[in-house]
């Protein structure tokens, strides 16, 4: 039982930390990335990969943070001086792209067979619970270390620049800034935190393959800030516990209802995910736990 | 020589679907003003019920114009259950239902018809050799469709009073409500319009390959671009560059590999973003 609890837990901060990157980037500054697994992606095979070749992980770690974020610049370089959602389809695009990348290049990634034998972090520990224990609180401790480095974002005059870029972008090139070069710093300090996140997915799952990496966990990622109100760090932690305390009911569902299948288990998750985006952009749009007086 | 003949014919052919789902991407864009990302999956609906309908009936013929009238049925229920609250939020929410309609859709669809690959039931006919080039008179068939339904949209677009309205509305909202359009009657014609062109890409898409849950979210991409690239709002550009776009992904193929072809449309959408994002055949003000 701890285990499980364990193990979900590290899941979860996981999440929550996808989820605080897309929470700078959506929350703070307006960004429209739909293709944020294209970076926990990238960051998981780097840190995948460079295991195989005994790299230590924070050194991997840190690869996968750069060149996430390295593979964001362009992208920002291109669409962010667009309108909005032209971001979001490349974005989009994005994450698909890097997905058949993956797929393609056998010599590197192995295909669709992916990459395996990712060795657990902190191996030194043995194979009792204070292996995963130890994983977990690494985790928090990023989580908090990427929660406060945003609180102090927030409060710099940075931060009052991306607020304001989301609230009215006129109002701010009216003052003679360039909306475009701050949207681009965002989405790359999220994509870099995306790497990370996906480092810690590798090192935790052990394995590593296209399949993992599908759009559905963009969204996953939205629906967790969504329905934790956008924009607040807390709203970013409490709906990713909703997220996960949801999905892993789901996967309980199919113990108890027989004739529900793993593959119909996986329509319903989909079809629960639409469904919730659906009802909160129209009638909470600010999250469960969300700020009434703005916006 | 030959081999890229057949294949040139081929990309046209992939070509048309990416332009009816461009063009059903851009009508909504250009009106209700937000990229539909519910697009690819409308497709894939349409694709199934056109399916079922045409082993129930045993015409593919009449199997496809249900999946066209499910098409537009499925878009006026979008548009009365989602997007009509939305009007007048940000494209974010609108583009965030849209991807959770996606969702839902697809839901639907893989738990009805499960997720084995399913074919048409296509009669196999001999191809003609036109100058040693192969040619199947299905795609003469599924060109035909094609054409019908661009001259259906395009009269409706161009010589009915609704298509005026649905023009004025894309060009000034605010100026076609004071002129006395109501926007509801002409949103409810543009889904139904978008939802049956979709699902008619979907069937065409469905008899050229093969139908899976996925299939229209696969297209999803490529028609965004064609999308863009034909200039937002830009029917005649959206079916063009749809076009020019799939005969580059089929014509490409051989150099790339197959799975590369989904990863061209990218590289075209950052292309043109980067040189002309308001789109090749875009007047002036684009949408930018």
């Amino acid at each position: 039982m701890e285990a499980y609890l364990v193990a979900v837990a590290i899941i979860a901060a996981i999440y929550a930390l996808l989820a605080l990157g897309l929470n700078l980037q959506y929350g703070l500054t307006g960004l429209i990335n739909f293709g944020h697994v294209g970076f926990f992606c990238i960051g998981a095979y780097t840190a995948g990969l460079m295991a195989q070749y005994g790299i230590p992980w924070p050194l991997s770690f840190l690869s996968g943070a750069v060149l996430a974020a390295l593979a964001a610049w362009p992208l920002g370089l291109v669409s962010l001086k667009l309108r909005d959602d032209y971001f979001a389809i490349v974005s989009l695009g994005f994450s698909e792209v890097v997905r058949i990348v993956v797929t393609s290049e056998q010599w590197l990634t192995n295909g669709v067979q992916g990459v395996t034998g990712v060795p657990k972090l902190m191996r030194f520990l043995g194979n009792g619970l204070t292996q995963p224990l130890a994983v977990l609180n690494l985790l928090i401790a990023v989580n908090i270390l990427v929660a406060l480095a945003k609180l102090r974002i927030v409060r710099s005059p940075f931060g009052r620049m991306i607020e304001a870029i989301r609230d009215n972008e006129e109002a701010v090139k009216a003052l003679g800034k360039d909306p475009a070069g701050f949207k681009i710093q965002v989405l790359v300090l999220g994509a870099a935190v995306a790497g990370v996140a996906g480092g810690f997915y590798a090192h935790y799952i052990g394995y590593i393959v296209p399949e993992q990496f599908v759009p559905l966990i963009t969204f996953y990622i939205w629906m967790a800030i969504i329905i934790g109100g956008v924009g607040r760090i807390s709203g970013a932690v409490a709906g990713t516990l909703i997220l996960m305390i949801i999905m892993e009911g789901s996967r309980f569902l199919v113990d108890v209802i027989p004739s529900v299948s793993g593959v119909k288990m996986a329509s319903i998750r989909l079809g629960v995910i639409g469904l919730a985006l659906v009802l909160f952009t129209l009638y909470r749009p600010q999250g469960l736990l969300g700020d009434f007086t703005r916006r | 020589m030959t081999a890229f003949a057949e294949l040139f014919i081929g990309g046209l052919m992939s070509g048309i679907v990416v332009g009816l789902a461009a063009l059903a991407i851009t009508l909504v864009f250009g009106i209700a003003r937000f990229p539909n990302a519910a697009t690819g999956d409308a497709m894939t609906a349409g694709a199934y019920v056109a399916l079922s309908a045409s082993a129930v009936t045993g015409s593919t013929i009449i199997g496809g114009l249900i999946g066209a009238l499910a098409g537009a049925a499925l878009g006026v229920a979008a548009y009365a259950l989602v997007f009509r609250k939305l009007a007048g939020r940000s494209s974010v929410a609108n583009l965030l239902a849209s991807i959770g309609v996606a969702f839902g859709i697809r839901a639907v669809v893989g738990l009805n018809f499960g997720y084995q690959q399913q074919m048409f039931q296509l009669p196999l006919v001999r191809p003609w050799h036109v100058l040693g080039i192969r040619i199947q008179p299905n795609d003469l068939d599924l060109a035909v469709v094609a054409a019908i339904t661009l001259a259906a949209v395009f009269i409706i677009l161009y010589a009915t009073p609704v298509g005026r309205r649905m023009r004025a509305v894309a060009d000034d909202p605010g100026l076609a409500q004071v002129s006395g359009i109501s926007p509801s009657r002409v949103m409810v014609a543009l889904w139904a319009l978008a939802g049956s062109v979709s699902s008619i890409a979907g069937v065409m898409y469905g008899m050229k390959t093969v139908i899976t849950p996925e299939m229209g979210w696969n297209m999803l991409l490529p028609a965004f671009a064609a999308a863009i690239l034909g200039g937002i709002g830009h029917p005649i550009g959206a079916i063009c560059a749809g076009v020019l776009l799939g005969t580059l992904q089929e014509m490409a193929t051989p150099f790339v590999g197959f799975t590369y072809k989904i990863a061209i449309s990218f590289v075209v959408l950052l292309i043109v973003l980067l040189l002309r994002p308001q789109g090749l055949f875009s007047h002036a003000e684009g949408a930018r």
